[in-house]
């Protein structure tokens, strides 16, 4: 089994993370982990340092969990390159991290999350931050 | 040292020497050409300061060819966007300059606000960025600001073109 | 002249609310500019001198003002959150600045860079308003010959002692000098270098020249090397100081303001060298030398304000003998060329109002930016998620206008592409760009100086040296040009010792 996870450095992100973490050792599967920038301003927080994927890194690699990590910059937003990387590697799942938001706020920002579910060919895990 | 051949390969440098050589020389053809009766009031005459200065030109030129041919490297500018790992980007370049050069082209005939727009959208999308339709929105915007903002606060009027009467 | 009463008026003219609104105009647009990566203070200025055709002189020099200012302040926030020093003057801000941030003490960095900004800005301001007259009741009384050798001085200054090649800062100075020639000769009214093109007569616009340089030039050449990993940014709070924080900083603020003020001031001391002399210090007098290297207040708060004296030392040479020694003052000097003002020792008398409410703004932006900068640096912070195509989109576009609006005429876009091309290449092989400009400024002035000197000697060439001033900058001159040839033979004969200046002698020309 593959499943793919969308990471960034944020409480949900984590949460997703540490969920994905459970499902693959469940059913010894490989993950991919991927964390995007589009690349475009200066700043992005969201796109994970290095220290903080050698230490994801490290995490997978002493519980021998099958990985790959992905941090693709190029232009596309975060939604795509997720669908992407679970078309490329037949994902059998996908794991998402969701932030608590009001309708309103919904309507007005579009949501990363709503077009996985709505585009994702396989089932999607949608995950709170604790 | 390598040999001639391989010696010259990467010189682009040397580009910038041939530059200020022939600036060097296109001064003094110049100047040369400059027909001056000595006059009392004048003595060092409009010549002199371009003679020296096409000079300067010509001992850069051939000390930097030399300095180029010896190893010598200039050193690229760096900055907090600028990262020099990877070489020069022309699928960047060479669409902004297209859009700069659209605007030239566009900005007697058809206006600012056309040329304007041509000229951000155009740099927008050169530059990556894959929004077209709110590029285009702000676009427009700021070249109507800026047309009516100039010729509102500062008093000048920018060509109106193919808009003319409507603005 | 007094000092004092013309200082005074010169409040009552800055305080007029419509200069007071400029004031504040320029120190938010020059902290933006200043936070913002890929945008500098003189890059602002050029891309706003076509304001000058419209505005007051004393309104837009104080906008001015504001942007060069703001510049420092929003250059420091960068370099301590995001460890990527835009400015050279800010890289040593940027050691401590940085390891402070990480290690949690990010309010504390900010708020020793601002406070001692402000205290070295003001205090730099205060020594400007007492050395500038004094510079220049010294300097009116001296002719033609001895100008000539200063402005001489100022050009050879600036091209041979910064940068790291020599060789390629004479490159860029031959071609500023050139695209100088341009035009009318202003004695025989001879057309030099005009092609026979008849919009070229009137010389190259230096509004054209600067924005084609600094802003197309700059523009393109990060286009084309754009950085596509993006950063992660030390979130911080309102930044403030505890008790202990000001103990610590008080004095190297006093100190940095020292280094600063002087260096600023020199023909081509700049700010980099008194910032990382005031690092040094910091470290040598510290009673934390365990703290330095991984986030010492001292050596934010010393280089910070040097950095800031030395942007006031700057602009003494500036106004009173008409002399830029870095980019956004030569930006500046072009503003007075647009307005038809002419710089020099008479500028005291003969703009007397401007040139005091000008300083008077510079105390006045000076607390503003301490205003907007202590409790707004999250805000500020917040620009650098502005998506870079549009950024870049927009100087071009700003670069565009303001050179097209200078004469309406789409011939100076080509201008503006082709030296926008020639800024581009000299970044791509390192020619230094403030040569460039400096010579475009002041290459026609010294021209006038030269002929001025020897129609008075009749076409003697002995009328250079007929002023001892003038005899003993030549001396200096000689001394700069000859200093690295003197340096490698010192260093040939006693090879044992190394260098403790970094290589910036011009020796590397021949061995690198």
């Amino acid at each position: 089994m593959t499943i793919v996870v969308g990471y960034v450095p944020t409480p949900e992100g984590e949460a997703a993370l540490a969920q994905a973490i459970t499902e693959a050792r469940k059913n010894n599967s490989t993950l991919v982990v991927i964390n995007s920038s589009k690349g475009e301003a200066a700043v992005d927080n969201r796109f994970a340092q290095d220290d903080d994927i050698q230490g994801i890194e490290q995490r997978l690699a002493t519980q021998g969990i099958q990985h790959v990590i992905k941090r693709p910059v190029r232009g596309h937003d975060a939604a795509a390159e997720v669908l992407d990387a679970a078309e490329e590697h037949k994902a059998d799942l996908i794991v998402i991290g969701l932030r608590r938001r009001t309708p309103v706020g919904k309507l007005i920002m579009g949501s990363t999350s709503q077009r996985i579910l709505l585009e994702a060919d396989c089932p999607v895990l949608a995950v709170k931050a604790g | 040292m390598t040999s001639q051949t391989t010696g010259l390969k990467g010189r682009s440098e040397l580009g910038v020497a041939l530059l200020l050589g022939a600036a060097g020389v296109m001064v003094f053809l110049d100047a040369n050409g400059l027909v001056t009766p000595y006059s009392k009031s004048d003595p060092v005459g409009p010549k002199t300061v371009p003679f020296i200065v096409a000079g300067l030109l010509v001992v850069c030129a051939v000390l930097l060819a030399i300095n180029v041919l010896r190893g010598g490297k200039g050193e690229a500018e760096g900055g907090e966007d600028v990262d020099l790992t990877h070489p020069a980007d022309w699928k960047t370049i060479l669409p902004l300059a297209g859009a700069f050069v659209a605007n030239i082209l566009l900005i007697d005939w058809a206006g600012w606000v056309i040329s304007g727009t041509v000229l951000f959208w155009g740099s927008v999308l050169a530059l990556g960025s894959r929004r077209y339709i709110r590029d285009g929105l702000i676009s427009v915007a700021l070249s109507l600001l800026t047309f009516y903002g100039f010729y509102l606060g500062l008093g000048i009027a920018l060509p109106a073109g193919l808009l003319e009467g409507i603005l | 002249m007094d000092v004092w009463s013309s200082l005074m008026d010169g409040f009552a003219t800055a305080l007029t609310p419509m200069n007071f609104l400029y004031a504040v105009i320029g120190v938010i647009l020059g902290t933006a500019v200043g936070v913002l990566p890929g945008l500098g203070p003189a890059m602002t200025v050029a891309l706003l001198l076509p304001v000058t055709y419209a505005l007051e002189p004393t309104s837009a020099f104080i906008m001015f003002a504001g942007i060069y200012y703001g510049g420092m302040y929003g250059g420091s926030t960068t370099s301590i959150l995001l460890n990527t020093p835009g400015e050279s003057s800010s890289v040593v801000t940027a050691i401590e600045g940085n390891k402070m941030a990480k290690a949690g003490r990010a309010a504390q960095a900010l708020a020793t860079a601002a406070i001692g900004s402000f205290v070295a800005g003001t205090i730099g301001t205060a020594l400007l308003a007492v050395c500038a007259p004094i510079v220049v009741k010294f300097a009116v009384s001296l002719g033609a010959p001895s100008y000539f050798a200063i402005m001489v001085l100022a050009l050879l200054a600036v091209t041979a002692v910064l940068g790291s090649s020599r060789l390629r800062g004479f490159a860029s100075l031959g071609l500023g000098l050139a695209i100088g020639l341009v035009g009318m000769d202003s004695v025989t009214g001879q057309r030099r270098l005009t092609f026979g093109q008849p919009l070229l007569a009137d010389g190259l616009d230096i509004v054209v020249v600067a924005v084609a340089i600094f802003a197309v030039g700059e523009a393109l050449w990060v286009a084309a090397h754009l950085r596509r990993t993006p950063m992660h940014i030390i979130p911080v709070g309102q930044p403030w100081m505890g008790k202990k924080d000001w103990q610590r900083s008080w004095k190297p603020w006093l100190r940095g303001t020292v280094f600063g003020f002087p260096f600023g001031a020199l023909p081509a001391g700049g700010a980099e060298i008194p910032t990382f002399l005031s690092y040094v210090t910091e470290k040598r007098l510290t009673k934390h030398p365990e703290e330095f290297g991984k986030g010492a207040i001292e050596g934010v708060a010393g280089p910070e304000a040097a950095n800031n004296a030395a942007a006031a030392g700057t602009l003494t040479p500036m106004l009173a003998l008409g002399l830029p020694t870095n980019a956004t003052a030569a930006v500046m000097l072009a503003a007075f060329t647009s307005y038809g003002i002419q710089p020099g020792p008479q500028l005291f008398a003969s703009e007397g109002p401007l040139v005091w409410a000008l300083i008077a703004s510079l105390f006045i932006g000076n607390l503003l930016l301490l205003l907007i900068n202590l409790p707004l640096a999250p805000l500020w912070a917040k620009l650098l998620q502005l998506p870079r195509p549009y950024l870049y989109a927009g100087i071009l576009f700003f670069a565009t206008l303001g050179a097209y609006s200078v004469n309406l005429q789409a011939f100076d876009l080509v201008i503006l592409l082709v030296l926008g091309a020639l800024g581009f290449m000299m970044r791509r092989f390192g020619l230094p760009v403030l040569p460039l400009i400096l010579g475009v400024i002041l290459g026609p002035r010294i021209e006038g100086q030269l002929r001025k000197t020897l129609q008075l000697s009749a076409g003697d060439p002995a009328g250079l040296f007929s002023e001892p001033i003038a005899v003993g900058i030549y001396v200096i001159i000689g001394l700069i040009l000859l200093w690295p040839f003197a340096y490698k033979l010192f260093r040939r004969t006693r090879p044992a010792r190394t260098p403790l200046v970094p290589a910036n002698s011009g020796a590397a020309d021949y061995s690198d």
